[in-house]
């Protein structure tokens, strides 16, 4: 009979309207991420930093750049380590290529910003800003 | 006497019903179609030659962004390719994780396809039932890799992190709500007659042409060639499943949307023996930090859920490969498009294009 499998699709999206909702509200309501999610910005451990700039070759696409200072004790650490996420393909080659496990993901998937200039941050500042709190 | 002329519309690269930013130079007679032609390169990124300058590992990001909707089938290409050039073995784990995982790719790709088939249509519900199914699949990719789309979780050598006993839970319980998936799909849209009437018996592809536009994948078995790389060149540990290849036998739209719907159940299939199966052991083989291959070159093709993609890779025996060839299945299928067109209603080619199921990234390439 022509019509029956219309009627059949009717009965299914009824079933719905009243059944469970699948989505959610954003912004008001956040989905966690998972533990091994990737994205946002690279929290970088200062202390931990060896300066080997390892990261920054391991990357295939130039996103980010250390600027290492040699110390007295002849010990290298990071004074500018600036990550550009508008160039990052959040492909974790950097974080795989860190010997001292220094850099993590921060998880934060809201990344879109209004310049193009907001998508490059420093992530030594952003670790001293967090000390000082 | 009044004379008439044919009529040149441009679709895309900004229609709607355009994959992505594919564009059609349609010639019409009336509303009937004489002649279209694909015109491509809007996505075009270069990503064979920015290969070159690249590292092998580093190559291994840019596939994900080839099929985009299929990026584990890529990683596996490329990976199953160098792996072949260097010699390196992978561990038995790692094969089985590679399996589930590209047939859980496999079954969200095609969900893009019925998808965006019934949008474009005008069934705008029945999209919004493939893609809330689909999102079972990106969570399960985000929980054994953290990325939904490009996964970049296949690495040369094996997979990148271990399985957790979470993903595999998670992926009976998508794999058990299978049947039940694709029933509701059935009573929702594949018994319906307007839906049926749109497809049947439209842009047929015998298989002499679908043989002669050497097309691959779900588009040639739905012109009735059984042509799979999974059975005639199995890789991986694809020869120890028990599965179909299923086959159309017009080659219509309507074969090619039933041949994509039987795919999701097989690859169901696939995933159950596999997780039945899955050895403990280690996940990734012994790769060298700095990876040089052997002089020489490399073909190495899977069965991507658009077809046979291919990656001939040439080593000079340095750190960076010295020239790689992608074998796309999209560019390839793309091309028979004037054929299936010809003589349709213009509404008719977009069912045409969907059921086709290009992807620009791929190509474009």
């Amino acid at each position: 009979m022509w019509g029956k499998g219309l009627i059949e699709g009717m009965r299914v999206t009824w079933k719905h309207f009243w059944g469970k909702k699948e989505t959610v509200y954003y912004p008001e309501e956040k989905l966690p991420m998972t533990e091994r999610f990737r994205g946002g910005h690279l929290v970088l451990d200062e202390k931990k930093c060896i300066g080997c700039k390892l990261c920054a070759m391991g990357c295939p696409n130039a996103a980010i750049e250390v600027t290492v200072e040699v110390d007295e004790n002849k010990k290298r650490h990071p004074v500018k380590y600036v990550h550009d996420l508008g160039r990052c393909l959040y492909c974790d080659l950097c974080i795989e290529a860190c010997p001292s496990k220094c850099i993590s993901w921060d998880k934060n998937y809201e990344a879109a910003s209004y310049f193009k200039e907001d998508m490059k941050y420093d992530a030594v500042a952003e670790c001293r800003g967090r000390e000082k709190q | 006497m009044a004379q008439t002329e044919h009529y040149i519309l441009n679709m895309g690269p900004q229609h709607p019903s355009t994959h992505g930013v594919l564009r059609v130079k349609v010639e019409l007679d009336g509303e009937r179609i004489v002649h279209c032609t694909p015109v491509m390169g809007y996505l075009h990124r270069g990503i064979e030659k920015l290969m070159e300058s690249r590292t092998y590992t580093q190559c291994v990001p840019f596939t994900d962004r080839l099929d985009y909707v299929s990026s584990m089938n890529n990683n596996w290409a490329f990976c199953g390719a160098v792996e072949k050039l260097a010699g390196i073995e992978v561990p038995e784990r790692a094969e089985y994780i590679r399996v589930i995982c590209a047939e859980l790719n496999r079954i969200a790709s095609h969900q893009v396809f019925i998808g965006s088939l019934l949008i474009d249509l005008g069934a705008a519900t029945g999209m919004i039932y493939a893609f809330r199914d689909r999102e079972k699949v990106l969570d399960l990719f985000n929980i054994i890799c953290g990325a939904r789309m490009t996964c970049h979780y296949i690495r040369i050598g094996g997979v990148i992190k271990d399985a957790q006993d979470e993903f595999l839970k998670e992926t009976q319980k998508f794999v058990d709500y299978v049947p039940q998936m694709l029933q509701e799909y059935d009573n929702l849209f594949t018994g319906n007659e307007i839906f049926m009437e749109r497809l049947k018996g439209t842009s047929i592809i015998t298989k002499e042409d679908a043989l002669r536009f050497n097309m691959s994948g779900p588009n040639i078995r739905a012109s009735g060639h059984e042509y799979d790389i999974r059975k005639i060149d199995s890789y991986g540990v694809y020869d120890r499943f028990d599965f179909q290849v299923p086959t159309g036998t017009k080659g219509d739209n309507w074969d090619r949307y039933r041949i994509r719907f039987e795919e999701i159940r097989e690859s169901a299939r696939i995933i159950q023996q596999a997780l039945d199966s899955i050895p403990a052991g280690p996940y990734m083989a012994k790769v060298p930090k700095v990876l040089k291959p052997a002089k020489g070159d490399v073909y190495h093709r899977v069965e991507n859920t658009r077809g046979e993609l291919g990656f001939y890779i040439v080593s000079d025996g340095t750190t960076k490969p010295y020239r790689v060839h992608i074998h796309r299945p999209s560019f390839i299928n793309l091309q028979a498009l004037d054929t299936m067109c010809k003589g349709l209603l213009l509404a008719d080619a977009v069912a045409a294009y969907a059921t086709v199921d290009p992807l620009m990234g791929e190509v474009d390439c």
